[in-house]
């Protein structure tokens, strides 16, 4: 059940690639990035406006939930007019936001700046970022998934200082306005996301009627490794065509078959009940250090130490991701990945000392680099780059609710019980139970896929089926004496529509 | 000699650094932990160990060890009064004692344990913020009782102290004291062969402005705060720097420029509205307490919204340059990728024209 590497021709795997990667390197450094290195001014400004602390902290929640929220938005836009405008929209969207906040007198209008408008132009940066990859990579995608994920710590730790300094030199106000203009930086990030593949979808509009079944079949193989699952949902998609149309408007914004498909229902539930304990130890890493007597700079340099390791392992994560062993299981990968973060979680009430503090902040750094880095990668292993879109879309507002729950469960049972190992205890539960129900799930699902690559075999080598066409017209060069007479103004019609491609 | 000092031992072993560190701050983010923590200093501040409860609860959390320069560590003992002889008093005792002797006021004992004859001498710092009693003494190491001839004079600048209670290995004096004249730097010097000498420095609690200068713009509004920790102060006052001066800030007089609030008695807030770059500089907050004032600095920086509008425009820029850039690349490489591909298609339709005719003729060749 592994991926079909030769089939797609066109993927650069590559060359202008590269250039894509860095630019989502940049695009995912800010969206994950900024609600947290803000975190800086929230001191000033709860004195300016007077407010308490928990009123100020929900402008990041805001951010980070609309972020996460508006992703199927993102989606359908991403569907309609491709990953470049959309995330140069972002830019500009995120730019206004922040220079609209700089010029605030309350804290409400900070929600709405800070919160809501920046947030949705990072949203709109997150999801596309992540969609082009699937589009540009197939046989290097986990590196790239991993290098481009590898944004975050970065701009992290990029974003921590110079947050400091602007504020030192130019006060809150001042501080936003530059922001906003750094975000503006996303534009560039969205100009090297040249549209690549977006006439494949164009390719199936213009089919000739008897061609249909086989050239739509021809491009899923193409553009997803995983067809026999997807084969099902397409063919039935295809007859509800002729009949309601609306419903195939709506699943071509934004794809609700997946719900259907049996892998991405997997993936939801697992990632959905491990973003509960994801987020929460890093959030309450610092006060834990301060709580057992660590002075504030060595707490605020664990977290560093976090940052660095986890820059280091997103990469090299995805080289491992990549490499021939790992790759057809890649699952299993991740839901091991899980599941050690969550015993790191487990483990760490044991650690006493700064120094058992700092083993913790390693391995946790390793496991977080390590999931983050295949977050992605394993959803487009699933589901195929095709339907990716609407799958991070969906896969994201699911995401939301755990993710803003996680934090304060927390901090609920630490004011409980006045303890911090029973969050701990709590987040690293969660993380293995999750990693256990993937690995068991995703092994019950390659067995699945396995067989129906199966059926899918033996349905082929039957002669009179025409799908035996296809295998052979994989070869675009190679002209097959079998092929009848009605296919050679078809083979001529798609090399015409590959000139079209071309040409835009 | 032991069980005169278990008297004494009977008294408390206080975190009374904290206290003189600064405390713990009023964080928001305050764990339980802390919380009790800082109940406890309070508590030491103002009963002085009269509670015997309190007495318990500190002992449980610990001494603190005063190391300065080398010198060997020594103990701080916050304990009960000892001036009436027999150390061997109870509690409850003591606390009848000190019901009788003393009136409102409260009673605190500081001692110190000289270092012998290395020579260094020991400085302790001792806040104060109401009318207190004190005992200061002290007290030699018994490893050092071989020394003969010893002399001990207390002295407060030049003045020296009469009433010097003597025990066993320690000498100590009483103070009282009431206002800001009493405060300052009392020294005990034990002259024998060698001199050894401590200091005890009573202060006002110290108050904490803002190292960095707060910067805001002209036409904004500016909120300066300042905190005490631990102890309350009387009264609140503001104070601005105009050249050398130092001129109170009248909230009431100029109430549109400034709004003087006290959110709690440990803190207070300075709003000051529609800046001006002539509102640029330093202002004082100062705390009054029963012995004295004390003051914390800010600075204030007023900045013109050109400033930081330059590097934004400098990064718009950037942006725009770096877009352009990367747009004109594709549309060269598009170019440049249509011309190869319409040499490929000639080449492919001569191609096709020729399998073509070939296959026509084959066809054809059929039938």
């Amino acid at each position: 059940p592994s991926a079909n590497m030769g089939r797609a021709p066109g993927l650069p795997d590559g060359g202008w690639g590269w250039a894509v990667v860095f630019g989502a390197f940049v695009s995912i450094g800010f969206a994950y990035a900024f609600p947290k290195g803000i975190a800086i001014f929230f001191k000033e400004i709860q004195d300016f406006f007077g407010t308490s602390y928990s009123e100020i902290a929900w402008v990041s929640s805001i951010m980070l939930a609309t972020t996460y929220g508006a992703g199927p938005i993102s989606s359908i836009l991403v569907n309609r007019y491709g990953s470049r405008p959309v995330v140069i929209f972002g830019g500009l969207l995120c730019g206004i936001g922040m220079v609209s906040a700089a010029f605030c007198t309350s804290i409400l209008q900070l929600y709405i700046c800070v919160g809501f408008i920046t947030g949705f132009g990072l949203a709109l940066n997150l999801q596309p970022s992540v969609i082009i990859i699937g589009k540009y990579f197939l046989k290097r995608r986990p590196i790239a998934n991993g290098l481009a994920m590898a944004g975050s710590p970065v701009m992290l730790c990029t974003l921590a200082p110079l947050n400091q300094f602007l504020f030192d030199n130019f006060g809150w106000r001042g501080s936003f306005l530059i922001l906003g203009a750094i975000l503006l930086n996303c534009c560039v990030a969205g100009a090297l996301f040249r549209p690549i593949g977006a006439a494949r979808a164009s390719v199936k509009t213009q089919a000739t009627q008897e061609g249909k079944d086989a050239l739509k079949e021809e491009v899923t193989k193409d553009a997803m490794e995983m067809s026999s699952p997807t084969d099902v949902p397409m063919e039935t998609k295809m007859e509800e065509e002729e009949g309601k149309d609306c419903c195939e408007k709506i699943n071509q914004y934004l794809d609700f078959s997946l719900f259907k498909h049996r892998g991405f229902l997997i993936y939801l539930i697992g990632n959905v009940l491990m973003f509960l304990g994801f987020f929460a130890p890093i959030v309450f890493l610092a006060p834990y250090a301060k709580h057992i007597g660590i002075d504030e700079y060595s707490a605020a340099f664990l977290l560093s130490i976090l940052a660095i390791v986890d820059m280091i392992a997103r990469p090299t994560t995805g080289i491992i991701a990549n490499s021939k062993w790992v790759r057809p299981r890649i699952q299993y990968f991740f839901s091991f990945s899980i599941a050690f973060n969550g015993a790191c979680h487990l483990l760490c009430p044991l650690a006493s000392g700064y120094t058992g503090l700092v083993v913790y902040s390693v391995f946790f750094g390793l496991a977080f680099g390590m999931v983050c880095a295949m977050l992605f990668e394993t959803l487009m292993d699933l589901v195929g780059a095709a339907r990716f879109t609407s799958a991070v879309g969906l896969v994201t507002i699911a995401e939301c609710c755990t993710i803003l729950l996680g934090p304060p469960i927390g901090g609920t049972l630490i004011d409980t019980f006045g303890d911090y190992k029973y969050m701990f205890i709590k987040c690293g539960a969660v993380m293995v139970l999750a990693g256990t129900f993937l690995f068991i799930m995703n092994y019950y699902n390659y067995r699945m896929l396995a067989k129906e690559e199966k059926e899918r075999k033996a349905k082929e080598e039957d002669p009179k089926s025409v799908r035996t066409e296809n295998e052979g017209r994989n070869n675009w060069n190679k002209e097959t004496a079998q092929d009848g007479p009605e296919l050679e103004p078809l083979r001529e019609e798609q090399e015409g529509l590959k000139k079209e491609v071309n040409g835009t | 000699m032991p069980a005169a000092f278990s008297g004494k031992r009977l008294g408390l072993l206080l975190l009374l650094c904290l206290s003189l560190s600064g405390g713990s701050p009023a964080d928001p983010t305050m764990t339980p932990q802390d919380a009790s923590q800082s109940q406890a200093n309070s508590l030491t501040k103002m009963q002085a160990g009269l509670n015997g409860e309190s007495s318990e609860h500190m002992t449980t959390t610990g001494t603190v060890n005063w190391q300065s320069q080398g010198s060997p560590s020594h103990h701080l003992t916050l304990g009960h009064n000892v001036s009436t002889p027999g150390p061997d008093l109870t509690t409850q005792e003591f606390k009848q004692a000190i019901k009788a002797n003393v009136s409102s006021v409260t009673f605190v004992e500081y001692e110190v344990l000289l270092p012998g004859v290395s020579g260094t001498s020991i400085e302790k710092n001792i806040t104060l913020d109401s009318a207190t009693g004190i005992e200061l003494s002290c007290r030699l190491d018994s490893k050092y009782s071989y020394l003969k001839n010893l002399q001990m004079t207390w002295k407060r600048g030049n003045e020296t102290i009469e009433h010097i209670n003597k025990t066993e290995n320690s000498w100590g004096i009483q103070l009282k004291i009431l206002d800001n004249s009493k405060l300052g730097s009392y020294s005990c010097t034990l002259k024998g062969e060698e001199e050894i000498s401590a200091i005890f420095h009573l202060q006002v609690p110290k108050i904490e402005g803002k190292e960095k200068p707060i910067v805001s713009y002209e036409g904004d509004t500016a909120v300066m705060i300042c905190k005490s920790f631990g102890y309350t102060p009387i009264a609140w006052t503001w104070y601005r720097t105009n050249g050398s001066e130092q001129i109170a800030i009248n909230d009431s007089l100029l109430a549109d420029k400034y709004v003087i609030n006290s959110i709690s008695a440990n803190v207070t807030h300075l709003k000051i509205l529609k800046l001006t770059g002539e509102d640029d500089g330093v202002y004082w907050c100062e705390a009054a307490f029963e012995l004295g004032k004390s003051k914390g600095r800010l600075k204030l920086k007023v900045l013109s919204f050109m400033v930081p509008l330059k590097p934004f425009l400098a990064i718009v820029a950037e942006v725009v340059i770096l877009v352009t850039i990367i747009f004109l690349y594709e549309m060269y490489s598009k170019k440049k990728c249509a011309e190869d591909e319409k040499e490929f298609d000639q080449v492919e339709q001569l191609k096709s024209e020729e399998s073509n005719g070939l296959e026509n003729s084959a066809r054809h060749r059929k039938i």
